[in-house]
């Protein structure tokens, strides 16, 4: 019997989704039996990379975003794509504290959370072609990632 | 809905299960407005409800910081489960914000600092 599970979910990029998109994943993550901490990691990741999207990628005129995720043996692996218009630079957009919308309170925190919560993260972007980021992070090994 | 009290200068805000960028939005505004209303020189926020936070509430809270901090103040958070706490420590919003028990603890600090009546 395989042990690899995957699930795809598309939806409008509005912020009242942000919530959808961390509760779903959450439901679907739920048979790895991970502790609570590694629930909450990984929805902050989602919501960090559906947050980016909808502020950045569409800067909220609504595009739609996909998640797909996918259990292996005791790896998940999520991908948040949109197609809004993209990332020039995606080094800078990971320095931590960076932020092309200042003015509007974002932390400049959001790649490097996810970096933080998950073990790995990829992300894929070219200007006005959307932007995909994929994260993976290993269930059941205990391991505290502070600063 | 969120709820917040004022008096003396210090307002409450007990925030809601989950902050993220669709409500810290939301908070921001409400703050903003009552900013412009009331002189809030103390900003505790009790994070009693909350389970889930992203780095949307670090940008609120640093936000408001820069408020409060020009006239004087400081921000508080309180009732912080380790969930919670996990995120406030790795986002080094420490450095700028202390993390106190209850609100007891900050009205006694700061009426031995003589700042609160």
């Amino acid at each position: 019997m395989s042990n690899t599970n995957e699930m795809m979910v598309e939806f409008s990029g509005i912020a009242q989704n942000e919530s959808f998109a961390r509760m779903v994943v959450a439901a679907f993550i739920t048979r790895t039996n991970p502790t609570l901490e590694e629930v909450s990691d990984i929805k902050t990741a989602v919501s960090e990379a559906v947050t980016n999207s909808i502020i950045h990628g569409y800067e909220e005129t609504r595009g739609k975003i996909s998640i797909k995720a996918k259990i292996e043996g005791r790896t998940v692996f999520i991908e948040v794509k949109d197609d809004g218009k993209g990332i020039s630079d995606i080094k800078k957009a990971m320095e931590p504290m960076y932020t092309s919308k200042p003015e509007e309170d974002r932390s400049g925190m959001g790649f490097s959370f996810m970096e933080a919560f998950m073990d790995k993260l990829v992300v894929e972007s070219e200007d006005g072609k959307g932007t995909i980021v994929r994260m993976w992070k290993e269930i059941g090994v205990s391991k505290h990632q502070y600063e | 809905m969120d709820t917040f009290e004022i008096s003396n200068n210090v307002m409450i805000y007990y925030l809601p299960k989950e902050l993220d960028h669709f409500s810290a939005d939301r908070i921001k505004r409400k703050t903003e407005s009552v900013f412009e209303k009331n002189d809030v020189k103390y900003l505790i926020f009790d994070f009693d409800k909350t389970t889930f936070m992203d780095s949307s509430g670090i940008g609120l809270i640093t936000g408001r910081y820069r408020k409060v901090h020009d006239e004087g103040g400081s921000v508080y958070v309180i009732n912080v489960c380790p969930v919670i706490d996990k995120v406030l420590t790795m986002s080094g919003i420490y450095r700028i914000v202390s993390k106190k028990n209850t609100k007891e603890e900050i009205i006694e600090e700061l009426l031995k600092g003589g700042y609160y009546e």
